[in-house]
């Protein structure tokens, strides 16, 4: 009875255990499955969002070219190449005299793979003499060396990568990470009982915890899902998704994954992910050309990446090295000589710049602007784009540095409170419209304000060449030597006040050939000639040149009071410098997938939209601003052979300093001011100009050459009266006139149309 | 008339020069000319290659040009003006276009043009890839920029003005196309005209 009694009562208890337990089970499995799913999604998935990376332009190497060996060691230093006599590996090379053989990195570029060759450049005065392959019989004509990453663009939350397969990576970097981080990574199931035990054991015996006994598979996971809150609840998921995932892949792709997702390091709000990116980030090369101390170092950090940052505890950074190495050694990793080497190496991080891929702001910023017309920003931050640029580093180099230490010496020789000036520059080729370097404030690290793109600062005397360009258009009405008044104007404006220009040094000179009135920047016969012509014509000209702003066409314009961002300037100038043909600016090449395809070319487009023969007389009388008038001081700095084109441009009183001017090959624009828009005292002579010539020297500039059109005939002119001179002038001065509209009369000072037995009676007797 | 006495003096001049080199030299009178730098170099006068100025109508010289005369020496292929790695990317280029490639082609073109940027075969070419691309605008363009670098080098102009003349027609711009075609027959006829009999 009592049995049959408590029969139903624990049929009843049994019942409902079995009941709970499965609806228990089943619970878990539809919790286990969405962890799975969550896993698997995250794993398989997009897997990473890489970042855009952005590349400078490579350097090519070919026989003629003007390249120093000091040149071309400092640029294969800058790409993180190391000297090796062994020439051991991609990456390395080894000077000897009047030589240099390089062991060059292989590169996918746009138009195909350059497999790694060894090279044998050799040198003859400053001139690449010629390039042979050391390695094959044959020897190519032309060798591109990897362009050097300069950033990349990634999104909001700051993760940055460079995406790696395990076959790229060196052996001991996964055996390494195995050994120090996972000793039994290959035989357990995700998670380790005894590693965890092990650590629970030494965490008691300190009483607290020194231990974690997590696998690699398990901090993975807490990589992929950004915590490191150590409650029960994640660790009893991250140790159920450790199992699942060991279930769906292999350990090779585990280990792959995990090599991409660990956080190496943090560089401002950019967070440095993967051993790709880090050996970028700490040691300026690709991971393939790490060495086993550099090795060691990087799974060192994987510990705590502030805690061991090497860049601000290199002592605690070396002992964790050095264990590391131990550990290596004691594995069998490496063998003892390769150890002891390994220990004697320094930390070898490269201290040089501080977040390494991030050395050009203003000039990512700008392929950034471009890129954001074609692509979406998810484009741009996920799917890992290769971006060729057109950024050449040596022209970079030389504009950071001039700007950088000339500002200081014009605070100094002003006498102005040290950090207030600004400046910015930009550098672009002559022809086809390459942004070759760009600077947007003198603290050229910093990601802000890009004086170069934004600050549209009145252009002053810069806009001078556009105003006689529309004269000189007018062949019956101007010529180079036409003669202009320096009178003063007064003009009454729309708002009904009274304007009345002055010259800069507020004289009179009397009248003025053209040419010289631009040379030594005369407002008031300026003045005078766009009133003849016009503003809306001269505003046109703006256009046609590349302005694009939305100035008025009012007098002021004459004398540059429109605001124009550096880069604007560069375009417009470009234009003068090509001859009239337009090349809009790029910043940008070509544009690949991450896998190699391309995807965007960003060809050279030119057009011509000014006519060559004004443009040539422009760029006649940008000559002799140089030569001899307010851009003479070019001159100081420059050799005396160089041949340049420019102009200087002062604001009302002294708030912006300009320059802006060619040679052959390039076209440089500089500004100097403060961007409270305060006065600075300097002119543009005595601003921008000195940071413009150190600049042009440094770019080894070759001299501006202008093909003279077919439109335009040069003779000798009078300087005095602008009429035709012959060798009893004094002051006569060649000057190409538009073909058929050069001065006919002859000047007082000539004999005029001689007899030709006269003359030859003269040149013989 | 003073213009041609004055021609006549500075042909007179270069004449003596050239015969009395000497003489000239120590004659004591020789003429020192005051300008800041070296005067433009003349060069045997080549038709001017007028470009039409933005889409204006277009109006381009007809006929020969008074005192045309196609130099004989003129570089007849890039070789004989380009660097060995210029010579070099434009073979590349080359081959890229024949077999169908034109953005491959232009991509090695642009690397030849930042070594010689002034290299007007290389921009002759880069205006056919264009015209392969039909992208007629940029066709038309980049051959008015070779034309403008070209020394009034007849045989890149000819080529020129024969992609320009294909770019219109392509466009639909007929008359222009009729334009450039007569450019192109004069300068052939000035070819023809020259080649030994």
């Amino acid at each position: 009875m009592p049995r049959h009694r408590r029969f139903p009562f624990r049929t009843l208890l049994l019942s409902a255990l079995i009941l709970v337990l499965s609806v228990g089970l089943i619970a878990f499995s539809v919790y286990l499955l969405g962890l799975d799913r969550e896993i698997r999604g995250r794993f398989a998935g997009v897997r990473w969002a890489l970042p855009a990376q952005v590349y400078a332009s490579p350097l090519e190497l070919y026989a003629g070219l003007n390249l120093r060996e000091t040149d071309l060691v400092h640029e294969l230093g800058r790409l993180g190449y190391r000297e090796d006599p062994h020439l051991s590996g991609t990456g390395t090379y080894q000077p000897t005299r009047g030589r240099i053989d390089i062991h060059v990195r292989p590169f996918q570029f746009w138009d195909g793979v350059q497999a790694e060759q060894t090279l044998a450049v050799s040198f003859d005065g400053g001139v690449i003499a010629a390039i042979q392959r050391v390695d094959r019989a044959e020897s190519p004509e032309i060798v591109r060396l990897d362009p050097m990453l300069i950033g990349s663009i990634y999104p909001s939350h700051g993760e940055d990568r460079v995406l790696l397969r395990l076959s790229e990576v060196p052996a001991l970097l996964p055996a390494g990470l195995v050994a120090v981080e996972d000793r039994h990574f290959r035989s357990h199931m995700g998670v380790s009982l005894r590693a965890i035990l092990r650590a629970s054991l030494a965490n008691l015996r300190a009483g607290h915890v020194v231990q974690g006994g997590s696998t690699i598979t398990q901090q993975l996971i807490k990589n992929f899902f950004l915590t490191s809150r150590q409650t029960w609840r994640r660790k009893a998921d991250e140790a159920l998704m450790a199992l699942l995932l060991e279930r769906h892949y292999s350990k090779d792709e585990i280990l792959e994954a995990y090599l991409n997702e660990v956080h190496l390091g943090q560089d401002g709000n950019r967070a440095v992910h993967g051993f790709g990116l880090g050996a970028q980030f700490y040691f300026n090369k690709p991971v393939a050309e790490l060495q086993p101390h550099e090795i060691a170092l990087m799974v060192g950090l994987v510990k705590g990446t502030s805690f061991y940052n090497p860049r601000r505890h290199p002592d605690r950074v070396k002992e964790r090295r050095d264990l590391v190495l131990a550990v290596f050694r004691d594995e069998g990793l490496i063998d003892e000589p390769t150890y002891q080497q390994a220990l004697a190496a320094p930390l070898g991080v490269d201290a040089g710049r501080i977040g390494g891929a991030e050395r050009y702001p203003g000039f990512v910023d700008l392929v950034k602007r471009q890129l954001r017309g074609q692509y979406h920003d998810e484009d741009l931050t996920d799917e890992g784009l290769r971006i060729f640029t057109t950024l050449n580093p040596r022209a970079q180099e030389a504009l950071e540095r001039n700007i950088v230490e000339t500002l200081p010496e014009l605070e100094k020789t002003r006498k102005l409170k040290p950090g207030t000036l600004e400046g910015a520059g930009v550098v672009t080729s002559a022809e086809g419209g390459e942004v070759l370097a760009l600077v947007g404030g003198r603290d050229v690290r910093y990601a802000g304000y890009n004086r170069a793109l934004d600050a549209q600062r009145p252009i002053g005397s810069l806009v001078k060449p556009f105003v006689y360009l529309t004269a000189l258009e007018r062949p019956g009405e101007f010529g180079l030597s036409t003669i202009l008044p320096d009178e003063p104007i007064e003009l009454r404006m729309p708002h009904g006040q009274l304007w009345s220009p002055n010259n800069y040094d507020k004289e009179l000179h009397g009248p003025q050939p053209l040419f010289r009135a631009l040379a030594q920047s005369l407002n008031l016969p300026t003045v005078h000639i766009g009133l003849q012509v016009g503003a809306e014509h001269v505003l046109r000209t703006l256009r046609r040149a590349g302005y694009d702003g939305d100035a008025q066409p009012l007098p002021s314009m004459f004398l540059g009071a429109v605001g124009i961002a550096p880069l604007k300037v560069a375009q417009m100038y470009a234009t003068l410098a090509a001859g009239g043909f337009q090349a809009p600016l790029s910043a940008i090449r070509e544009v690949q997938t991450k896998d190699g395809e391309p995807l965007t070319r960003f060809p050279i487009q030119v057009k011509q939209t000014l006519p060559d023969g004004p443009v040539y007389l422009v760029d006649w009388a940008l000559r002799q601003v140089v030569a001899q008038g307010t851009g003479r001081g070019v001159y100081s700095t420059l050799p005396p052979d160089v041949v340049v084109a420019g102009k200087t441009g002062t604001t009302d009183d002294y708030r912006d300093s300009w320059f802006a001017g060619f040679s052959a090959d390039h076209v440089a624009v500089v500004w100097v001011g403060r961007d409270d828009n305060q006065p600075t005292g300097l002119s543009g002579s005595s601003g921008a100009l000195p940071i413009w010539a150190r600049v042009m020297r440094d770019l080894n500039v070759q001299s501006f050459d202008p093909i003279e059109p077919g439109s335009v005939e040069t003779v000798l002119v009078d300087i005095q009266s602008g009429l035709r001179a012959d060798e009893n002038c004094v002051d006569a001065v060649s000057v190409p006139y538009l073909r058929g509209w050069a001065p006919a009369d002859w000047a007082p000072c000539a004999n005029g149309p001689v007899n030709p037995l006269e003359w030859l009676r003269n040149i013989f007797g | 008339m003073n213009k041609k006495t004055f021609n006549l003096r500075s042909a007179a001049i270069a004449a003596l020069c050239a015969v009395v080199l000497a003489g000239c030299a120590t004659s004591g009178k020789r003429r020192v000319w005051s300008e800041p730098e070296p005067a433009v170099s003349s060069r045997p006068t080549p038709a001017p290659s007028p470009r039409p100025l933005e889409q204006g109508p277009i109006v381009e010289r007809r006929g020969p040009q008074p005192g045309v005369q196609p130099a004989p020496d003129f570089p007849r292929n890039a070789e004989e003006v380009s660097g060995s790695a210029v010579t070099s990317l434009m073979r590349q280029a080359r081959s890229a276009l024949s077999a169908g490639q034109p953005a491959q082609a232009a991509s090695s073109l642009e690397r030849a043009l930042r070594i010689e940027p002034r290299n007007y075969f290389v921009w002759s070419m880069l205006a056919k890839t264009y015209l392969a691309q039909n992208n007629y605008a940029q066709a038309d363009s980049v051959a008015g920029k070779s034309n403008a670098l070209a020394h009034g080098n007849v045989y890149v102009e000819l080529e020129n003005w024969r992609t320009i003349g294909a770019a219109r027609q392509a466009q639909g711009d007929a008359a222009g196309a009729e334009a450039a075609r007569e450019r192109a027959q004069m300068l052939e006829q000035s070819l023809a005209e020259r080649a030994p009999q």
